[in-house]
């Protein structure tokens, strides 16, 4: 800093001679309007850079005379005599000011006050204007450091933001240096291809920032930007802030609003469920209107309509997750409630049964929990009474006396698990077999799978106990769970390790009204997959299937993924096309390839329940309606790839149930093209 | 590679004190003396510049003429511009952003100032 001083009073100086001969100058030529600009520079530099390097008594004095000047230069003043004189005294003074800063003698301070009211008297310039202080470094902005808040900021910058040098993504890093940052960019305003100025920026963020910074440490980083571009800032607990909050500390009133706001967040309202099951129709006739719209906006080809179907759509998908999320519950009150279950069980069975919970906060739509109690009631009676055995055959069996059942949930894709699993002696295979024989639910000579044979437990009417009791075994019970959980658009597998224990999975989709899923094309036919288990999509040529000599394999970069082609599962005899696509799908199974002839894109899916008829169509989990009206049926590729699995095992066309196939006809769309379609039932 | 900054202030004090903290903190300074001096620079250094910084008050070409030219130059299309103010120039910061002024700082501002706005600004 002090070599900074040193060249600052060298400058001065410099500038005060070359000042001295410019008002010389001018006092001969009094119209040279040049004259008056080097003068007006010169003060104007002085006060400046004085300023700058803590010479603010001459910044302050200057400052008078640089106003003068100022206005000599506009034409609100003439040049005179007078104010020449004053103005090479002025010049004095402040060579003397100079001197004083370098040690050498003191400035007369009572001058510099009286040549600024002598100017003051000349110009005629009101006195708080010329005392209006030599600019004092503005005191740096009091940290504020409360307690850390989660700021909403959003953001879009003007379309020329990116011609004037800003660049949005330096905002963005600075805001991360305050806080905890979650960026997401709103990319809705880009509009068509030939359309858009590559100069030009459409970008949009919204931004949550958690900081003990206030909103005025953040509307800074913006200073730049802020008068030419959207933005807002305000707290995620509710308290306003307004966009022009003056840049005072938070007022007391402001922050007690704040605190008001925060508690009555936290509170929450009850509203019938009802009400939340129309909110949530009304909003899937929404998410359905809005795919019409867009279909039409993309036909017409106009960019207006396209950016206002955009936005609406970009609102729908918004208000869709706002009012899913709001059924959500956690699974916490159904499972507690079976502690009091299993405890007088145990007491009626006399087993000694502890309950443990796992995940009991994942969350769920409430109308699938509503749904879900009665099941996992059954399928706990059933571990109670015919899994875990008595204390003594435990005991015999080397097991501690206390029996355990652990419930747990997990997410799966856009799927909750829940696994009711006990430490008992598991299902007899050999047993169950024999039962189904007797009772007529399998042929005797009938080769097959241990699973398929422990999931005759599901089957109606079927019982292994020898003597009914009060709590399971007249054969009601299993197969109500499995119908139940497949009304919940949900399946239900068994683990059974016998001796050690049987595992029963309940998978259920998170919600039964709108999901996200990836719309696919089979010639005129579309289908939705579940968006979440997707994972993502390549090309199968003509050149890819001869490579694999016939197999259905599919190479996704050295990878081999087995796949099954929707044409020939769903035998459409049409002919496929010379490329077609593979959508990977993340299953239970691994990995597998879902053949279409087209990967149309995502799509907001309301789920639409399939008739009675179809009840026994496992692999179609529902339908939704697409834009043009048409239906697109909901496909299950966990069941898909069971049922081919199951189908390659028997190495024969897919095996059904009881009833076998199931061949349907079904209202392709209202058109009245009746299609036959087979699907295989389970 | 450093950043290349292009520093124009016809006071030579501020001239020094803008290179001397830049050229501290790792920048590559280039000064002109005014608006003039700083097209020649920049038609002569041949090299890119990734920001320029210029006072607004300067003989022969001031700081809003420089910003429009530049603003005019395909070749430093999209280049930040800072423009140094004082408090009295409320009409001229807007003069400068209209010309196409990327951010300013006001006048008197500290060496701390300065570089938490470049970097705000180039990184």
């Amino acid at each position: 800093m002090i070599d900074h001083r040193q060249a600052f009073q060298d400058e001065a100086r410099e500038l005060l001679s070359e000042l001295e001969s410019t008002l010389l100058e001018l006092d001969e030529k009094r119209e040279d309007n040049e004259l008056v600009g080097r003068a007006f520079r010169a003060l104007h530099t002085i006060k400046g850079s004085g300023a700058m390097f803590g010479f603010l008594d001459i910044a302050a004095f200057t400052h008078g005379l640089e106003n003068a000047f100022d206005r000599l230069r506009k034409g609100q003043l003439t040049v005179s005599q007078d104010l020449i004189g004053l103005s090479l005294n002025a010049a004095d003074q402040i060579k003397k000011m100079l001197d004083a800063a370098a040690g050498l003698g003191a400035a007369d301070l009572t001058r510099s006050e009286a040549i600024l009211t002598e100017l003051r008297f000349l110009i005629g310039a009101p006195e708080t204007e010329m005392a209006a202080a030599a600019a004092t470094p503005p005191p740096p902005a009091p940290v504020q450091s409360g307690p850390a808040r989660e700021w909403r900021i959003r953001f879009r910058p003007s379309r020329e933001a990116l011609l004037n040098g800003t660049n949005p993504l330096r905002l963005i890093d600075e805001l991360r240096q305050m806080g905890d940052l979650r960026v997401t960019v709103d990319a809705s305003a880009i509009p068509p291809l030939s359309e858009i100025n590559p100069e030009h920026c459409y970008l949009a963020w919204e931004l949550m920032l958690t900081t003990p910074s206030d909103a005025n440490s953040i509307r800074d980083v913006f200073v730049f930007v802020e008068n030419d571009c959207e933005l807002t800032i305000e707290p995620t607990d509710g308290a306003a802030v307004e966009p022009e909050t003056p840049a005072a500390p938070v007022q007391p009133a402001e922050s007690r609003r704040a605190a008001q706001a925060a508690a009555a967040g936290a509170s929450s309202i009850r509203v019938s469920a009802e009400k939340l099951d129309q909110l949530v129709n009304l909003v899937g006739e929404l998410v359905t209107v809005q795919a019409r719209l867009s279909e039409v906006a993309a036909r017409r080809e106009d960019a207006e309509v396209l950016a206002v179907s955009e936005q609406v759509e970009h609102l729908t998908s918004a208000l869709r997750e706002n009012s899913m999320s709001i059924r959500m519950l956690p699974l916490r009150a159904t499972f507690e409630r079976f502690r009091r279950l299993v405890h007088d069980l145990g007491a009626d069975l006399e087993k000694q049964v502890e309950l443990t919970l796992e995940g009991a906060d994942t969350e769920l739509d409430k109308t699938v929990i509503d749904q879900l109690n009665d099941p996992l009631v059954h399928i706990i009676r059933n571990s109670m009474d015919h899994g875990i055995e008595t204390k003594e055959a435990r005991r015999a069996a080397g097991k501690p006396p206390m029996a355990n059942i652990h419930i747990s949930a997990q997410h799966s894709g856009a799927n909750v698990l829940i696994r009711v699993s006990d430490d008992g002696r598991g299902v007899d295979v050999e047993k169950v077999r024999k039962r189904g024989i007797e009772q007529g639910l399998i042929q005797a000579g009938a080769q097959l799978s241990e699973t398929e044979i422990v999931s005759l437990i599901f089957a109606p009417g079927f019982s292994t106990a020898a003597k009914v009791t009060d709590v399971s075994g007249r054969g009601v019970g299993m197969d109500v769970v499995r119908r139940n959980v497949e009304a919940l658009r949900g399946s239900i597998e068994v683990d059974n390790k016998p001796g050690t224990g049987l595992t029963v999975t309940l998978r259920l989709p998170l919600t039964l009204a709108i999901i996200d899923g990836l719309l696919v094309r089979v010639d005129d036919d579309y289908f939705i997959l579940p968006l979440a288990n997707s994972l993502e999509c390549v090309e199968l040529t003509t050149s890819d299937i001869e490579d694999a000599h016939g197999n259905h394999l599919a190479n996704v970069r050295g990878q081999l993924v087995p796949y099954i082609r929707l044409r020939e599962y769903f035998q459409m005899a049409t002919q496929k096309p010379e490329r077609e696509q593979v959508m990977v799908v993340e299953t239970e199974h691994g990995r597998y390839g879902f053949v279409v002839d087209q990967v149309l894109g995502d799509h907001q899916t309301v789920i639409k329940n399939l008739g009675r008829i179809y009840r026994n169509v496992s692999v179609v989990s529902g339908a939704t309606i697409l834009g043009n009206g048409t239906v697109a049926l909901i496909l299950d590729p966990h069941r898909l790839v069971q049922n081919a699995i199951r189908a390659v095992s028997h190495n024969n066309p897919v095996v059904g149930r009881k009833n076998g196939r199931a061949r349907d006809r079904r209202n392709q769309n209202k058109s009245n093209t009746r299609k036959e379609v087979t699907i295989d039932a389970t | 590679m450093a950043k290349v900054i292009l520093a124009v202030d016809d006071s030579a004090s501020v001239r020094q004190m803008v290179k001397f903290t830049l050229s501290d903190a790792g920048y590559t300074v280039i000064d002109a003396v005014d608006g003039k001096d700083a097209l020649a620079k920049l038609n002569g250094s041949g090299s890119s510049v990734n920001m320029v910084i210029t006072d607004l008050n300067m003989p022969n070409l001031d700081g809003i003429g420089l910003i429009r030219s530049l603003r005019a130059n395909p070749a430093v299309k999209g280049v930040p511009i800072l423009m140094l103010t004082t408090e009295s120039q409320e009409s001229r910061k807007q003069e400068g952003k209209q010309a196409g002024a990327t951010g300013w700082i006001v006048k008197p501002f500290t060496t701390q100032q300065l570089l938490s706005v470049v970097k705000r600004l180039i990184g």
